[in-house]
């Protein structure tokens, strides 16, 4: 008996601190993420690969204007017979992003692409390098960035600009796999604006006062959160102290808050 | 009331001088005012994910109000929606009957808004020329024309057109502005288009479109229906359409394949240009009422006969 | 023999009919409060689908065709010079005037930015049928005005008798008036035939205005004839409604039924009822439309009460000379052929009218009906106070008069 009360308590001090632990990390990553302090050293620091997919992304090559009109499937067999294979890949991770892209909208932030895993898992490089330039001194497989770039190029009317290409490209495939996200945010992190401007509270708030500010905007968010599981659960809890033998309990019937 | 030799014979002549003019006019056939190379766009139904985007890039481009329902929340597509005096576009969910591997209905999305006709008929209808068809393509409303008379509404075979019913003064038509002031910049494209994830939409001179359109279709064409909606749906109209599933499974209204106002143009002419038949007649009832008078003034022996 | 001349009706004002049609006034009128302070959609029950209603369907588009009176004895009277005819021309001339002055009014009412009514006068869109109709009825009222000047002339000429500061001016208002008469006289022919010519203009536009949506517009009313449907029927309808207004207000003001011109100007309608429904029912053939008219639908059921009722009967009671010459059966005949134009005018422009994609229905809101039937009561009022003022209708008089 003792040990279970134990490891409530635990369980219960493990929560608190994770909340704490969220709570503490927010300011930064979602709010801080615009303006980051200049005396904080950890915030610049970034991985040696993201450095250089960035720098990658924010590079615009050179068009390819043609390309070699082969068949898919003739294609297959010709990167095939080439044993092209992972153990090619010169860059494992991409951002997918590129200035070309972000000229209309940024709403949402670069998607970062795992080209290695995936060409493992795919197995068939052709699924996505489906042409090759037509200039015999190029490489076989070439970025997407080099033919496909702005939308609507009246030259080629019938190719697709940079950001359609991606979004045709992965989720055609996540699709017909049936593996892999298809909405937004399963790539994305979608970019929320800077709740400074927005959040009006005044020096000191009560939970009770930050609450309101927050439903003021979110108020279905926070009707949705009424009639979720995190406001409604009850149950049997042998482990709670002197609940051991209900049934109900949780926040829908006894609880009085969170633990 | 009194009809002279001399006020009769001045009504006849300008009535034959009318006459002439006016009839030359009234016999040559209905002209297409259409714009020779406007822009369009073409819709790849196969493409849509129902992502909205382009909702949400139309409200904020043209300064809508908020969406009662948030864009991100895909409860939206258990109605069908149609564009109103607050949403300028909008996509709704169809079931194109189809299932897919893992059995789930495979849904169809659906953009709908202004058309932008070639020949609109409420360009014709417009009382005041508040709407007029640019020469890029877009069907373009002027508020300080408008007088509210909502024959547009009436005109649109498309029921696009909507009304600011609960503004008492000042209400205003609204529909979709093609991004007017967008594409007239180079390089310029419509809001819902440069958003479009997917490139769903493909923006461009009408004509090319439909080449492409014409490509696609002869390329894939076990995936296409043969039919380019926009092609010739009321004359033809700038945004246009490709699908798998037929459209009229998709809310796609059949609109016969010619301009909406040429039969009313055609009437309106023939009967009224340089008002040559209001003249006929006006001499005609003129010469039977001297007629008349005549007769009777000979009865009483001249006396005049006044009203 | 007494001789019958136009007169002032002095009868009793404010009888129980007067006092029910000011109420009816008060609670248009408090709706049209609402409907400039809440918007159209406040009162109304127009949508995007449906953006015309009862106000365009019987305040305009009724409304017009029944002020088809005006033109029609004018141009039997003055133009073909049938004066016997005369003495139902001014009563005639005064229904179209009101009758249009309300058309005015409904559509002041109805568009959207009322303040904005002048525009189409400067910023001309001539491929708009609207337009050609907004003028027309524009030119028209002047003219139904300008006719009605000399009966007001004829009230007040050497009458005229204000009191107090006013009466300083009571000599040179009344030359005004005797000047503008003694012009209007020699140049009246003007404005008759004008009156007739922009009637037959927008009479039949008003039917080319629904040419624009031939997706919209139910096919057993949808023809290229349209305009030449709503012409002839705004004809034929012209002394059937000098008929109905007249027995109307002969029998309210107990005068003389004047039946011996009623029913000669009916028996010109035989002909042109005849013509209206041959055009309907030919063109009903020859396009082929009839296949719809046992469907059993809400616009077929409309269509054949409009035919049957409004034009076939009326026209087969008029046919018969016994029948023409009784009172009841002549105001009955009027009514239904009344009955029917404004029953087409309501199909063309509501029940005929099916936005294709949307589908939306529509039947008119209350606030709608309430300031229909004001405006309605309003013009009777008006008529009723002219009748009591001004000479229009004929009231026997004892004197022996040399005109005839």
């Amino acid at each position: 008996m003792k040990n279970k009360n134990i490891k409530t308590i635990l369980l219960v001090s493990f929560s608190f601190v994770l909340v704490l632990s969220i709570t503490s990390a927010t300011p930064q990553s979602a709010y801080g993420a615009k303006t980051p302090k200049a005396d904080d050293v950890s915030d610049n620091w970034i991985a040696e690969d993201q450095a250089k997919a960035s720098k990658r992304a924010a590079e615009v090559v050179p068009f390819v204007d043609k390309v070699v009109d082969e068949c898919r499937l003739f294609r297959q067999q010709k990167l095939r017979k080439m044993k092209l294979s992972v153990n090619d890949i010169d860059n494992s991770y991409f951002l997918l992003d590129s200035p070309i892209i972000n000229k209309e909208d940024d709403q949402y932030g670069p998607v970062r692409f795992m080209h290695s895993k995936h060409a493992a898992s795919v197995g068939d490089c052709s699924a996505c390098h489906h042409y090759r330039p037509a200039d015999e001194n190029a490489l076989e497989t070439t970025r997407c960035s080099a033919c496909h770039q702005e939308s609507f190029m009246s030259d080629h009317p019938e190719r697709v600009g940079l950001k359609a290409a991606y979004h045709l490209q992965c989720m055609g495939c996540h699709q017909e796999m049936a593996e892999g996200p298809v909405d937004c945010i399963g790539c994305h992190v979608k970019k929320v604006p800077d709740h400074a401007d927005f959040v009006k509270l005044g020096v000191n708030p009560g939970a009770i006062e930050v609450t309101k500010e927050c439903l003021r905007c979110h108020a279905n968010a926070g009707e949705d959160m009424l009639s979720s599981v995190h406001w409604l659960w009850e149950g049997p809890s042998p482990y709670t102290l002197c609940k051991e033998k209900k049934i109900n309990h949780g926040k829908r019937s006894t609880a009085i808050n969170n633990y | 009331m009194e009809l002279n030799r001399r006020g009769f014979f001045k009504v006849m002549g300008a009535t034959s001088a009318l006459l002439s003019a006016g009839m030359g006019k009234a016999r040559a056939a209905w002209v297409s005012k259409a714009p020779p190379d406007p822009y369009g766009c073409l819709v790849d139904l196969t493409r849509c994910v129902g992502c909205r985007k382009c909702e949400e890039a139309c409200n904020d481009a043209n300064s809508l109000p908020p969406p009662d329902i948030p864009f991100d929340d895909p409860v939206v597509f258990e109605t069908d929606r149609r564009p109103d005096e607050k949403t300028y576009t909008i996509v709704n969910r169809h079931s194109s009957g189809k299932i897919d591997d893992r059995d789930k209905l495979v849904p169809v999305f659906t953009k709908v808004q202004c058309m932008h006709c070639q020949d609109p008929a409420c360009v014709s209808a417009c009382i005041a020329g508040a709407l007029t068809k640019k020469e890029n393509g877009t069907v373009h409303y002027d508020a300080g024309r408008c007088i509210g008379c909502r024959y547009c509404m009436v005109a649109c075979p498309f029921e696009i057109p909507a009304y600011e019913y609960t503004n008492p003064i000042t209400p205003k038509v609204q529909k979709c502005t093609f991004c007017f002031d967008r594409i007239i910049r180079e390089g310029g494209k419509p809001a819902c288009v440069a958003v479009c994830p997917v490139e769903a939409i493909t923006f461009g001179k009408r004509n090319i479109l439909l080449v492409l359109a014409k490509n696609k279709i002869s390329d894939l064409p076990a995936k296409y229906i043969q039919h380019i909606y926009g092609e010739h749906e009321a004359g033809g109209t700038s945004w246009m359409y490709i699908s798998d599933t037929p459209f009229e499974k998709l809310g796609f209204t059949k609109v016969i394949p010619e301009p909406i106002p040429r039969l009313s143009e055609t009437v309106q002419h023939s009967l009224f240009s340089y008002l040559w038949s209001p003249a006929l007649l006006y001499g005609l009832l003129g010469g039977i009422m001297w007629t008349t008078n005549k007769a009777k003034n000979k009865d009483k022996g001249g006396s005049d006969a006044s009203s | 023999m007494h001789h019958h001349k136009p007169c002032p009706v002095n009868a009793k004002f404010w009888t129980p009919g007067v006092i029910v049609l000011s109420v009816l006034m008060g609670v248009a009128f408090i709706t049209i409060a609402a409907r400039f302070i809440g918007g159209l959609g406040y009162v109304t029950n127009l949508s995007t689908a449906r953006p015309w209603g009862l106000w365009i369907g019987i305040d305009v588009g009724s409304g017009v065709a029944l002020a088809a009176g005006g033109f029609t004895t004018a141009a039997l009277a003055h133009i073909l010079g049938r004066h016997y005819y005369e003495p139902v021309v001014r009563p005639a001339i005064l229904t179209a005037a009101l009758g249009y002055t309300f058309v005015v009014l409904g559509l002041i009412v109805d568009i959207g930015r009322s303040w904005a009514i002048w525009k189409p006068m400067f910023f001309w869109n001539t491929n708009s049928v609207l337009f050609e109709v907004a003028m027309c009825v524009m030119f028209y009222l002047t003219v139904l005005y300008i006719e009605f000047f000399p009966i007001v002339a004829e009230r007040f000429k050497g009458n005229v008798n204000f009191k107090g500061f006013l009466s300083n001016f009571n000599g040179l208002i009344d030359r005004i008036i005797t000047v503008i008469d003694k012009m209007l006289g020699k140049i009246m022919w003007v404005f008759i035939i004008a009156g007739v010519v922009l009637s037959c203009m927008h009479q039949s536009s008003l039917g080319s205005l629904m040419l624009i949506a031939p997706t919209k517009l139910h096919p057993l009313w949808y023809t290229p004839i349209l305009p030449l449907l709503f012409l002839t029927s705004a004809i034929a309808l012209g002394y059937p409604m000098v008929v109905f207004e007249t027995t109307i207000a002969t029998s309210s003001l107990k005068l003389d039924s004047e039946m011996e011109i009623l029913t000669p100007l009916t028996k010109i309608t035989i002909w042109l009822l005849g013509l209206y429904g041959a055009l309907k029912l030919g063109d009903m053939f020859y396009r082929g439309t009839y296949v719809y008219l046992l469907d059993g639908t809400y616009q077929t059921n409309s269509f054949l009460a409009e035919v049957l009722l409004g034009v076939i009967i009326p026209w087969f009671i008029l046919l018969s000379k016994k029948l023409r010459s009784s009172r009841k059966w002549l105001f009955a005949a009027s009514t239904l052929i009344v009955g029917g134009v404004v029953l087409n005018r309501i199909n063309v422009f509501i029940v005929g009218y099916q936005p294709p994609v949307s589908k939306t229905a529509y039947f008119p809101s209350i606030g709608e009906i309430a300031v229909t039937v004001g405006l309605i009561s309003t013009l009777m009022f008006i008529y009723r106070l002219a009748v009591t003022w001004l000479p229009v209708l004929n009231v026997q008089v004892k004197e022996v008069s040399d005109e005839k």
